[in-house]
């Protein structure tokens, strides 16, 4: 195979493992404070494309795509913080024993809700606001500008998430949390608080990627529905709770599933991703960057 | 004593197994038609709500100019019956057509469905239409095996795969081309279409490659797949994309400058639904050429010039094609009633095979019993048109095939 095409094909793969990386952070991240899996990471992703379409294409065009994103991506946290407010954080408070059912439960009724409510308001149809970046040229590969802007924007953002974690008084708080929530209480940790803010970045990563894709991809309410699978199965090639895990398993995904589709077939595009997720736990039972971890 | 509730009971049972037992003879008040068509996604939602315009512009046909079914202008010595439209969402997928294909014939009583839009959840429903009876006409679902497996009930009033490919075909050839590229989803139509193409080339002859290539449909994401197109430099791209993956390809194939650079043809008529199309895709869904059923330089029968009034009246948009067929097909099963002086939908099928129906174009459809996939198959005529400037309509499009219908040559991008 000529070497710029295969050189093409691994930067293409890259480029969408970047941005399937935002999606498995947010789910990780939220994991690793709350201890509960959020099965409408998709559904946020998909309101973080319609908040997006809107922006550009009624309120604020796309000229200023730029303040779009941010807007999207607040717009899509604070939902997430009001909905952890008001419908999880009562299972935190003491009078529920079977916290992981309740969380299930909850988060699925919330995919339903979400995907009826956008099916209520913008209908069944397809959207897709327009490129507001001119082309560009990534070494040999040809990259639409809404794209490569993706591409940037998951990086800045998982390195500003990095930074916030590892850097700040915050990601100290959230990574004692994460540790030992009964410790972090004792040292005088608002757990309500930070179990809010928890899912409000985690969920503002998933409406991020929404928002980066909704020019490159289509938004429609299902549109959530792969983006969650992908971001699963990232978290387990990764290791669940490990944010390195997340980035290196989506580059990873993203690889395999572009080599695999040129160069064995691809109508099984999604078969490569979950061929390598069985390799890894065949050899590493908890996933990359995974910990065995022991439960009272 | 016994023995006659024995064979009252197997009365029953029989019953149960017929018409009688869903209901449709003794169901007081209108008639059914079921309109089984995708609502959302992963299906074609715009398609299918423009199939649900045609079937109620059916209904108001029949119930207003008829004179509901049976009605003053037939010889059936049962009373006039207004009909009315029940829909089901089959989300273009078998599991929801099959359950929704049920529901309106074992609920609603309906005594004949069509709408269907995807062919894999048509496919999956046929052996249903034949178990209960019920005929079930394909609006839009082109697979050849939807005629050619030959199923009782089922019959189709929409291009078959053989057509759409001889149609391409000659475009390909009339414009010198011999490199073609496919790009095909691993649904029953991505895969019948490609099967099609292949047959054909290699039947007549063709001085032509196709490198067909089969993506799963629910992927977003086919650079890598246009990528390889573009490093063989085809002289042009089939589209066999329904809905978002037809979207996505061109969306893809623009950014890594493969098209409009390399003529791209769509394989049916999403781009005739301009406030989706030009939307979705502004400058980029310009150049594209796609397969079409309809357009205004075709003469419309005195039922599609109707029809075509009132869709306007009505809906204050130009009908398209979904909207005329699925209105011809609503048509068609009044007919087939009325001709059959019954509303069992035993003898709704068996007057199918026999009569003849008018609808919105030609002089009368027909669904004998033909060989291979023209087996209850009646196909309307299709054109390939162009788009060559933005948010340009498609009756405004040039059409570039067949050569009797020609009203432009196919533009290069610049």
């Amino acid at each position: 195979m000529d070497a710029t095409l295969l050189t093409q094909y691994v930067l293409a793969g890259l480029v969408i493992g970047a941005i399937y990386c935002l999606m498995a952070v947010g789910i990780t991240f939220i994991y690793s404070v709350m201890k509960m899996i959020n099965w409408a990471m998709g559904e946020f992703y998909m309101i973080g494309g319609y908040a997006q379409y809107l922006l550009l294409t009624d309120w604020l065009g796309p000229a200023r795509w730029y303040l779009a994103l941010p807007l999207a991506i607040l717009g899509v946290g604070v939902l997430g913080m009001v909905v952890e407010r008001v419908l999880l954080q009562p299972m935190f408070a003491g009078r529920l024993e079977r916290l992981d059912e309740y969380a299930t439960i909850m988060t699925i009724s919330l995919t339903v809700l979400f995907r009826n409510l956008a099916v209520v308001v913008f209908g069944p149809y397809q959207f897709s606001p327009r490129d507001y970046a001119p082309p560009v040229q990534l070494g040999p590969l040809p990259i639409n500008g809404s794209r490569f802007v993706a591409f940037l924007g998951a990086v800045v953002l998982l390195g500003l998430f990095q930074w916030v974690v590892r850097r700040t008084w915050f990601g100290l708080a959230l990574r004692s949390v994460a540790q030992n929530r009964v410790g972090a209480l004792c040292a005088g940790i608002s757990l309500p608080r930070i179990d809010m803010l928890a899912f409000g970045i985690g969920v503002a990563l998933a409406g991020a990627a929404g928002a980066l894709l909704a020019p490159v991809f289509l938004v429609y309410p299902q549109s959530g529905a792969l983006s969650t699978v992908k971001g699963f199965e990232i978290i387990v090639i990764g290791g669940l709770g490990s944010l390195p895990g997340s980035v290196v398993g989506g580059l990873l995904l993203g690889l395999v599933e572009s080599l695999g589709s040129v160069l064995i077939s691809p109508s099984f595009r999604d078969v490569y991703g979950f061929g390598l997720l069985l390799v890894i736990l065949a050899f590493r039972p908890t996933g990359l960057w995974g910990e065995r971890a022991r439960e009272a | 004593m016994q023995r006659s509730i024995v064979a009252a009971m197997v009365a029953i049972l029989i019953a149960g197994g017929t018409g009688a037992g869903i209901g449709w003879g003794a169901t007081p008040g209108p008639l059914v038609l079921g309109v089984l068509t995708p609502l959302s996604p992963p299906g074609d939602p715009a398609a299918g709500q423009l199939i649900v315009r045609g079937a109620q512009l059916g209904e108001q046909y029949i119930n207003t100019v008829m004179g509901g079914v049976f009605g003053p202008k037939t010889s059936c010595a049962l009373p006039a019956t207004p009909v009315t439209v029940a829909v089901e969402d089959d989300s273009g997928t078998p599991e929801k057509s099959v359950a929704g294909f049920r529901r309106l014939v074992t609920e609603e009583h309906a005594v004949g469905v069509f709408g269907a839009f995807h062919s894999s959840a048509m496919l999956a429903t046929a052996p249903l239409a034949d178990e209960l009876g019920v005929p079930y006409i394909s609006t839009q679902a082109s697979a050849a095996d939807i005629t050619g497996k030959h199923f009782q009930a089922v019959f189709r009033t929409h291009p078959v795969d053989p057509d759409r490919a001889a149609a391409w075909l000659g475009f390909i050839q009339a414009q010198g081309w011999h490199k073609v590229a496919m790009l095909a989803e691993n649904t029953d139509y991505g895969i019948g279409l490609a099967e099609a193409t292949k047959t054909l080339i290699a039947q007549k002859k063709l001085n032509m490659t196709l490198d067909a290539v089969i993506f799963d449909r629910t992927s977003a994401d086919l650079t890598p797949q246009l990528l390889k197109f573009k490093a063989e430099k085809p002289d042009i791209v089939l589209n066999v994309g329904v809905g978002t993956p037809a979207y996505l390809i061109i969306k893809q194939a623009h950014d890594i400058g493969l098209f409009p650079q390399t003529p791209m043809l769509a394989s049916y008529d999403f781009p005739v639904r301009p406030e989706e199309y030009w939307k979705n895709l502004g400058p980029t869904g310009t150049s594209l050429t796609f397969i079409s059923y309809f357009h205004p330089r075709m003469a419309l029968s005195p039922l599609g010039k109707w029809a075509a009034v009132e869709y306007a009246k009505r809906f204050h948009s130009t009908a398209v094609y979904s909207n005329l067929n699925s209105f011809g097909d609503a048509m068609i099963l009044a007919e087939a009633m009325n001709q059959a002086c019954s509303r069992d939908p035993r003898r709704i099928i068996a007057q199918l095979e026999r009569g003849r129906f008018d609808t919105w174009i030609g002089d009368g459809a027909t669904f004998p019993r033909g060989t291979g996939v023209y087996w209850h198959q009646w196909s309307p005529p299709l054109v390939i048109l162009q788009y060559t400037k933005q948010d340009e309509t498609y009756d405004q499009a040039p059409i570039l095939y067949p050569p009797a219908l020609k009203t432009g040559t196919f533009e290069a991008a610049h």
